[in-house]
């Protein structure tokens, strides 16, 4: 399950797979247990580096390796404030640097390369761009919130199918209850014989279920079984039309070297079939009938009769 | 189907002249590699002329027939058939110097069973072999399996023969619907059989298509039984305009009856002078395969086998009273 134990108790973790790995900022991990621990004494330092830390900065290790879930923080932490879109550059290049510079942010505070020059360079773009970043922070809001929305109707769209379906269930069971009843009553009341009483309930019954079935049907449709919902206009683009010679369908022709063979199928109209033994049931079920050995003899004795020239 | 078929692309020949020339180079082939290789006792006297080869070739086709027609569980004639066909294609690039056809023979029979989906079990083959003991038999056996796959490639693996019992047949159904004038087509059966059966014997297979030979068997037993059958050719086939595909047809049946006149039965006598040359020559130059397989095993000191040689093979003798 994993490839190292927790650093502190060494021993804890594999005894214990359901044991989770905790990973901080530093890129240490420690295992639950051993964070609890750690905090307990009032002490806040990673084991390894030595680095202060604040037990907040634990977060649940989701990655493997802990330095990529230690990268994951950071780039989080710097896309806050690099949060600038593609739309937002002129040119293709303006945006490719724009990003690069993003990646070498985030590498060197991976790696702890230059920390401080990074962190300074970090605060002077925030200082600058303080405007651009608020704007399109409110814009990534928006966007997730309409997400969001969307998700949250097609939940509440199959919960309430789920709920009619229960519901025409019920329905139908009560409605089948009731008819059962119906005739249980009338046979103790009326004095018309039991056949009939029962005859009148089957049609009963199979009138409801042709009613129900009809119901099934009339279920509105209000999207296309692709998604896109009815009413919508969907702009295509045109799609360029190949123009290409249209295939001619030529008909084999085989010189014989004989007289013509008839058809298969005429076989029978011309009297040929009764000269052949019939075919007995059993190798009907094969698929065979006296018509294909009659037709195989016949071109055999036709193929090549005029040879050696046509 | 016959106009498609590697019959007729390959194995249909003009006329007998250029299959005369075909096994007199076979002959002149192996003669002329037996004297470049050496051996002691190579002279052109020892070797068969092409016209001796002849005649044993008719006799070992009828030891095949009579061993086809003997044999148990009872070989439809389409692998009689094509059994003659293999043996002859053979020996039209090969000559019976070379191999013997006594084991050829065997092997037709063997591949055609194969071919034609006749299922024999290889045992149940051999043991159609009564004259021979067990052991024999398997001899006999071992040497089919050894020899098969030479058979096929020198017939330059063309396995399908069409042979001209299914045209018959279709000629027949064709008479009764569509010629009434002949009033019962199935007397003449057992003599198109016959004709059928004696016409494999000769050489017609490598010249005519099977559906001309059919043809003419029936017209032949038809005129033999004094029915006449000319306007059938005229009026069915639709000959009646093209005068000069009727001619051809006729001109082939004349050869086909031509060439079942010259065929006789091989005379005793010359048949075993010439047998005795022929075991001479395959006792004094033939490569026997089994000496090859086994000389392996005699570099093994432990492992002393003798050359099979020595031991006695099976004879024409024991395939007499098939």
């Amino acid at each position: 399950m994993d490839d190292q134990g927790c650093p502190r108790c060494k021993t804890t973790k594999y005894r214990n797979p359901s044991l989770k790995l905790m990973v901080n900022v530093c890129g240490h991990t420690l295992c639950e247990s051993c964070v609890d621990m750690l905090f307990v004494r009032g002490s806040g330092n990673c084991v390894q580096c030595d680095t202060p830390l604040r037990k907040s900065n634990f977060r649940v290790q989701l990655f493997e390796d802990p330095a990529v879930d230690k990268e994951v923080e950071i780039r989080k932490k710097v896309l806050k404030i690099y949060n600038k879109r593609d739309f937002d550059f002129s040119n293709l290049r303006e945006y490719n640097d724009y990003l690069e510079r993003v990646e070498e942010i985030v590498y060197n505070l991976t790696n702890n390369l230059e920390v401080e020059g990074t962190k300074q360079i970090m605060e002077a773009y925030q200082r600058e761009n303080r405007d651009i970043i608020q704007k399109n922070k409110a814009k990534l809001t928006r966007e997730q919130e309409e997400l969001e929305e969307l998700l949250l109707l097609e939940q509440q769209g199959n919960e309430q199918r789920r709920l009619e379906t229960l519901q025409e269930e019920q329905r139908q069971l009560q409605a089948k209850r009731k008819s059962k009843q119906a005739l249980l009553d009338e046979l103790e009341r009326s004095h018309v014989p039991a056949t009939i009483l029962l005859a009148q309930h089957k049609d009963r019954a199979a009138q409801l279920e042709t009613q129900i079935e009809k119901q099934k049907q009339v279920v509105k449709t209000t999207i296309f079984s692709t998604g896109i919902p009815m009413g919508q206009t969907v702009s295509l683009l045109t799609v360029n039309r190949l123009e290409e010679v249209l295939y001619h369908y030529q008909p084999i022709h085989m010189h014989t070297y004989g007289p013509p063979v008839p058809e298969l199928e005429q076989l029978g109209r011309l009297g040929y079939l009764n000269h052949v033994r019939t075919a007995q049931p059993q190798d009907m079920a094969g698929g065979y009938n006296s018509g294909l050995a009659c037709h195989r003899a016949i071109q055999d004795a036709f193929s090549g009769l005029f040879h050696p020239l046509g | 189907m016959f106009h498609i078929s590697s019959q007729k692309k390959y194995w249909t020949f003009d006329n007998e002249e250029s299959l005369e020339q075909l096994r007199c180079e076979a002959n002149q082939k192996y003669r002329n590699k037996m004297l470049a290789s050496g051996k002691p006792g190579v002279s052109d006297a020892v070797f068969l002329e092409a016209h001796e080869e002849n005649v044993l070739f008719r006799h070992y086709e009828k030891r095949l027939l009579d061993f086809c027609n003997a044999f148990k569980p009872v070989m439809p004639k389409s692998v009689v058939g094509t059994a003659i066909m293999y043996f002859r294609r053979f020996y039209l690039n090969n000559s019976l110097m070379e191999y013997h056809p006594r084991t050829i023979m065997l092997i037709c029979a063997y591949l055609s069973c194969k071919v034609d989906e006749f299922n024999v079990s290889s045992t149940q083959f051999v043991g159609n072999l009564v004259q021979e003991s067990a052991a024999g038999q398997e001899r006999a056996l071992e040497q089919i399996l050894e020899y098969e796959l030479l058979l096929i490639q020198q017939l330059n693996f063309h396995l399908v023969v069409h042979t001209p019992y299914r045209p018959m047949e279709g000629l027949l159904i064709d008479i009764k619907t569509r010629y009434p004038l002949l009033e019962n087509p199935e007397s003449l059966r057992k003599s198109v059989d016959d004709f059928l059966t004696r016409v494999t014997l000769t050489d017609s297979g490598l010249l005519f298509p099977p559906s001309q030979i059919a043809m003419t068997a029936i017209l032949n037993s038809a005129s033999r039984a004094g029915l006449s059958m000319e306007s059938y050719l005229t009026e069915c086939m639709g000959l009646k305009e093209d005068k000069e595909t009727l001619l051809k047809m006729y001109d082939a049946m004349r050869r086909i009856k031509s060439l079942m006149k010259k065929y006789e039965l091989p005379k005793p006598d010359e048949v075993n002078a010439y047998k005795v040359k022929l075991e001479r020559v395959h006792a004094d130059f033939g490569t026997n395969s089994n000496m090859k397989r086994k000389r392996g095993y005699e570099d093994d000191d432990h492992v002393a086998k003798e050359p099979r040689m020595t031991e006695e093979e099976w004879t024409d003798e024991d395939l007499d009273d098939l």
